[in-house]
């Protein structure tokens, strides 16, 4: 179970200080889909963000599994991410120095997992095995979205966070990314939290939020 | 740790034009350095050598009595003895006389170890088996003679005047020579055989303070030995000057070097940024962040540190043996007597110090870089990218 508490969170810019959240509780049981919906700057990134302890919330809390993340230190919070987490961004970013199979294998070692043989499966299933020993740079958008994946996966987190994973692809690439984000997912038994515009993705969510402004407004 | 080595590693390796540009520029200030520093003690041994090499010799032993002979004196780390009878007396031309020490040598031996003979501008100098006398400047002067006229020299009041033809003229430039200084071979006159001084020199690199030791332990404590920095104080300080002035300038220099190679390190850390903001997502601990920066920084330097050692080296090793001509430069210098050419030369010390100090100054370079990317949060750095 993933639950936030009254969550909130604030920048400050050059346009003054922008709350990107406020107040926001959401729950997603383990294993299920939820998707978070609205406009631009309403605050999803920054949600998934907090969910996934990239950022600490000014209030409130956050409870992944029975651990309230944001009272861990930076260390244990560290060991926490890796071995229950898994982060798809907009843009991939795959690590540029290292291949597809080090990409895929890096939460592996930081695991202590096995990881040629995974990482053969993983590139079979989402049908790119044969670039293995690839760059990223030699990628397309579209390859590199399913590699990164394929890395958010690899060592069988708990749970997915994905942020807009296919705002930069085309209808069909994006569906071929869906179909295997959803399919792995609950083979692996993993819940996925999804920032996103694209209605085939919310159609597949078994939850959905609005955000607007930073507050939830819908469910 | 093997894990963080080899990610570091494939960085470095595939940020090629990165990590060359890097490369170059520690593998150049090592390099350079390390000839720098070398010139510097090259020019030290230059002068020393110079210094020793007209006369004096490294170690200098005087009124030994006749009972001790040369073959004594030679011990592990000597090249030569030389012996030398100092007489006082005048010489007498004409009708003007000029007190001198006139100095009982073996020509072909000093001709070997030392370079006074290198010094006459006028005629040539004493050879073996002639009764000749090898004037200086000055004295040729005052006497207004010429080499090939004969002169006469009296040790006393109440002794034979011996005379003697007039081989060459010589000038030094220095002073307590020019001013007095006279050379005969030994049979030219009918010096007495005892006490006598030597003029001790050593093989390269051997410390003069070692050999007079081990004189005073072969129980030749009754001689006055001294060393090449006891009869010539000013050298001494000149070298420590010398040494103190180049170490200035070498801090100095590096100071400015490794502002700009710590500077690029920080660019180079800060470059990869995106990198480090993706393994934070992936949950790499702030120690595994620092050893993996620090492993490249490290690595970086020792592998620029090495190629700098052995172009810094092999520049030192080919002007150790051709020489740097500063002749020009030193004509008119009394330490650069003999020769204005340096010998770069490299000890522990040159090789070390600047490779030790590229990584002392590049890994405090790297402290910041590190604790900016620790303490800025995941999502910050790829928001930020």
């Amino acid at each position: 179970m993933i639950h936030t508490h009254n969550i909130s969170k604030s920048y400050r810019s050059g346009r003054g200080t922008v709350q990107a959240l406020s107040d926001v509780s959401i729950s997603i049981p383990g294993g299920a889909t939820l998707a978070l919906v609205g406009k631009s700057g309403s605050g999803k990134t920054t949600l998934l963000n907090c969910i996934g302890g990239l950022e600490r919330p000014d209030n409130g809390s956050v409870n992944c599994f029975g651990v309230d993340i944001h009272t861990l230190s930076r260390r244990e919070l560290s060991y926490f991410q890796r071995r229950n987490m898994g982060f798809v961004f907009q843009f991939g970013n795959l690590l540029s120095y290292l291949t597809v199979f080090e990409n895929i294998s890096f939460p592996l070692v930081l695991n202590n997992m096995e990881k040629e043989k995974r990482v053969a499966e993983l590139l079979e299933k989402i049908g790119l095995p044969e670039v293995i020993s690839a760059m990223p740079y030699e990628l397309s958008g579209g390859e590199t979205q399913r590699i990164a994946f394929a890395r958010a996966i690899a060592h069988s987190p708990k749970m997915l966070l994905a942020d807009e994973p296919t705002a930069n692809l085309d209808t069909e690439t994006g569906e071929k990314l869906v179909k295997y984000m959803f399919g792995m997912c609950k083979e692996e038994g993993c819940a996925i939290i999804i920032s996103t515009h694209d209605q085939s993705l919310i159609k597949l969510a078994d939850r959905t939020y609005t955000l607007l402004d930073g507050k939830v407004i819908g469910e | 740790m093997y894990f963080w080595i080899k990610t570091a590693s494939l960085f470095l390796v595939r940020s090629r034009s990165s990590t060359i540009v890097l490369t170059l520029m520690v593998l150049s200030a090592v390099s350079t350095l390390i000839f720098l520093s070398s010139l510097a003690i090259g020019i030290n041994d230059a002068m020393i050598r110079n210094s020793v090499g007209l006369f004096s010799g490294h170690i200098s032993g005087f009124n030994i009595p006749d009972d001790i002979t040369k073959k004594q004196l030679f011990t592990e780390g000597v090249s030569g003895v030389l012996k030398r009878i100092p007489t006082s007396g005048f010489l007498h031309y004409r009708d003007q006389l000029e007190m001198t020490t006139l100095i009982a040598v073996a020509p072909a031996e000093e001709k070997k170890f030392t370079a006074i003979w290198k010094k006459a501008f006028k005629g040539r100098y004493l050879e073996p088996g002639k009764k000749e006398i090898f004037l200086s400047q000055p004295i040729a002067e005052r006497l207004n003679i010429e080499p090939g006229d004969n002169i006469g020299f009296r040790s006393g009041t109440d002794s034979a005047s011996v005379e003697l033809t007039v081989a060459g003229i010589y000038k030094t430039g220095i002073d307590q020579f020019d001013r007095g200084v006279s050379f005969c071979i030994m049979s030219a006159i009918p010096v007495k055989s005892s006490p006598w001084n030597a003029a001790i020199f050593l093989d390269n690199g051997v410390d003069k303070e070692w050999i007079v030791g081990k004189y005073r332990n072969a129980k030749l404590n009754n001689i006055s030995f001294k060393t090449w920095s006891d009869l010539m104080p000013d050298l001494q300080q000149l070298i420590d000057l010398n040494y103190i002035s180049m170490s200035i300038v070498i801090v100095l220099v590096f100071i400015v070097v490794s502002s700009g190679i710590a500077g690029a390190f920080s660019i180079f850390i800060l470059k990869n940024i995106r990198e480090y903001g993706i393994m934070k997502a992936m949950g790499i601990t702030p120690m595994e962040t620092a050893s993996l920066i620090f492993s490249e920084v490290i690595l970086i330097n020792l592998v620029a540190s090495t190629l700098g050692i052995i172009i810094g080296a092999a520049a030192v090793f080919i002007f150790e043996n051709i020489g740097i001509n500063l002749s020009a430069y030193t004509s008119h210098n009394q330490y650069f007597i003999v020769s204005g050419i340096i010998f770069p030369r490299l000890t522990v010390f040159s090789l070390c110090l600047p490779p030790a100090s590229a990584l002392l100054f590049s890994i405090p370079a790297a402290i910041w870089p590190t604790a900016l990317v620790i303490k800025r949060s995941a999502a910050d750095i790829l928001r930020s990218i």
